[in-house]
């Protein structure tokens, strides 16, 4: 394995449910590295999404260090980690998550808004991230005038605008049909051979994991299998 | 695209909610600017008072009226430049609620006095020369459609003529006021027309006059010649009161109470209840963003973008109902000024009402967007997108 982009060294993570602690990770160690396309899969409250928000610095562990391109991730916070986010990570959600009121080429050129580039210039590098997707003729269509994919590749289009070091999907075809979520695989697939984009995929689904390089089976937070 | 479209667009997501809002706010600022400018207006009489003038009452009471005898005698205490008579006559014009003030003055003395009525030189000269002419505001003729030359009858309440008969006024002026000190709401009519028809036994009422106006020769100060005048009187027969004309003004404006005091209470409580309303409109947007709020930090925004975009969401919807209620108030200014113009006569918004008004609609607009938008830095991002779903 090349040096690894993701590392995580002891993680744990518990929640509080309830009066009730219930860990989530337990002690877990994973790697991954530059340009690999990674699958997470197992059970509801296995810890996949939990992986997934701690890798993107949007929760921190109660233990252990999360190193994600060379940062120590629980060492940052505010504006550092924010800029550090913006920078690296790419987030695709299983409910895309588009802005409702902004268009398709709008909703790809917001996080561009956190660079020093030019309008012009934020609006040709969206309008490239809409033609990768192959969204070119629905760029002024708003979230609601556009099919559950054609939403979904929008998102991912957004995630890849600021060509960032790692793209996470949280169960990017959850809500889609077979030809919608086989599109937006393929998609992934091609950023990651083509691009060389680092990719951490959250599903439930085998045909969609099995698109990636390395699947890791996960239960009651502890890696149980490394398939493929 | 930037930040302020996506506040735009969010802001009009709910269109019905924003017009709503935007509504309730332009209804309270076009309030607020009213009551102000109420109070303003009565104001508006005393801080554009001359202090060039000061004016003689009875020490009794604004109403008891003073001897005409002493007209001479004021005008022959240093420092008096010219004294003239001013006479509160009180009557009806065709109905009581067609109530506006009218004295009778000493027209040339009066004109002299007050450079702020302004009115052509001919139409000066017609009332100088006609014992029965008046001159009114412009306000008060277009209110009741008066021409020059048209005759208007006035029924004496507190100067009643025998028989029961109006007083009859040619109008031989229409004067408008340089300063809001003195109303277009007014009219004027020569003092001795009245003193005479008492002396005659045409009409009844008090003799004399209701105060003195006096201009002050240059390089006097109003104090010293209150005092001499005051001092004159000290022994009777009738002892007077003689101020500042701001401070007559105030007096005048006291009479009414506390006004100022209610008014601002009304205010204060509209502008209470906008606040709320604003928050509120605010606290139910920051609720269906929260997944917004999410994906903005998933994004790579700070927290203090979410902040932002509430402030300016906020500020934007109270800014644009306050500035639709400061064109309502500055439009109305007309219907105002013939509605309580005999109360108020110089209605009219002031530039620091406007300038109140656009503080109070950024105040209130950042407090409303505050506690919603800190509530939304402060969220976790995950928290954020997890109540979104």
């Amino acid at each position: 394995m090349s040096d690894p982009v993701i590392q995580l060294d002891g993680v744990t993570k518990a929640y509080r449910k309830g009066g009730q602690e219930l860990v989530v990770l337990d002690d877990l160690d994973m790697e991954v590295a530059t340009g690999e396309f990674l699958a997470l899969m197992g059970p509801s409250g296995s810890g996949k999404s939990t992986i997934l928000n701690l890798i993107g610095g949007l929760d921190e562990p109660d233990d252990g260090d999360v190193i994600v391109a060379g940062e120590l991730v629980s060492a940052l916070s505010g504006e550092a980690l924010s800029t550090w986010r913006a920078r690296h990570i790419g987030y695709v959600f299983q409910a895309f998550n588009l802005i409702p009121v902004l268009t398709a080429l709008e909703n790809v050129e917001l996080p561009l808004l956190l660079t020093p580039l030019s309008k012009s210039a934020r609006r040709e590098q969206a309008r490239y991230a809409l033609e990768i997707v192959g969204l070119s003729d629905r760029l002024d269509h708003r979230p609601k005038q556009l099919s559950g994919g054609q939403e979904q590749r929008v998102a991912i289009a957004r995630a890849v605008a600021m060509d960032p070091t790692i793209l996470l999907c949280d169960e990017p075809t959850g809500d889609l049909d077979r030809d919608s979520a086989d599109q937006v695989l393929d998609l992934l697939a091609r950023l990651a051979a083509e691009h060389q984009k680092t990719i951490v995929m959250v599903t439930h689904d085998q045909k969609a994991a099995d698109d990636a390089s390395r699947i890791l089976h996960l239960d009651k937070g502890v890696v149980q299998r490394v398939g493929r | 695209m930037n930040l302020g479209r996506l506040v735009r667009r969010q802001a009009l997501s709910h269109p019905v909610r924003a017009f709503l809002t935007v509504g309730a706010v332009a209804v309270a600022i076009f309030l607020l600017c009213f009551l102000r400018s109420i109070v303003t207006s009565l104001d508006a009489a005393v801080t554009e008072s001359s202090g060039r003038r000061i004016i003689t009452a009875s020490a009794v009471s604004l109403f008891q009226a003073l001897p005409a005898s002493y007209n001479e005698a004021i005008g022959a205490i240093d420092g008096v430049d010219t004294v003239s008579r001013f006479t509160w006559f009180g009557g009806v014009y065709k109905d009581p609620e067609n109530f506006f003030a009218q004295f009778g003055t000493d027209p040339e003395l009066l004109l002299a006095q007050y450079p702020e009525i302004v009115l052509p030189e001919e139409q000066k000269q017609a009332w100088f020369e006609d014992k029965r002419g008046a001159i009114v505001g412009i306000g008060i003729a277009n209110k009741f459609g008066w021409e020059v030359g048209q005759t208007v009858p006035l029924k004496g309440t507190i100067y009643p003529q025998t028989g029961g008969k109006a007083w009859e006024f040619t109008i031989r002026g229409i004067y408008r006021s340089t300063r809001a000190n003195v109303d277009e709401m007014t009219l004027y009519f020569h003092w001795p027309y009245l003193d005479e028809s008492l002396e005659s036994g045409d009409a009844m009422g008090p003799r004399g006059t209701s105060v003195y106006l006096i201009r002050l020769e240059d390089g006097w100060e109003g104090e010293p010649v209150a005092q001499a005048i005051d001092e004159y009187y000290a022994g009777g027969p009738q002892r007077t009161r003689t101020q500042p004309e701001a401070a007559f003004q105030a007096d005048f404006v006291n009479m009414m109470g506390n006004l100022p005091t209610f008014l601002g209470m009304i205010g204060g409580a509209v502008l209470i209840a906008i606040f709320f309303g604003v928050v509120n409109t605010m606290t139910i947007a920051a609720r269906e963003r929260y997944r917004a709020t999410g994906i903005l930090k998933s994004l790579g925004f700070s927290n203090q973008v979410p902040l932002r975009l509430f402030l300016m969401e906020s500020t934007m919807l109270v800014l644009g109902g306050g500035a639709i209620g400061m064109f309502l108030a500055w439009l109305s200014q007309p219907a105002m000024k013939a509605m309580f113009g005999a109360f108020i006569p110089v209605y009219h918004v002031a530039q620091d009402t406007y300038l109140a008004a656009i503080v109070t609609c950024v105040a209130v607009g950042i407090l409303g967007g505050l506690i919603p938008g800190v509530r939304a830095a402060r969220l976790q991002p995950v928290e954020a997108l997890r109540r979104g779903v």
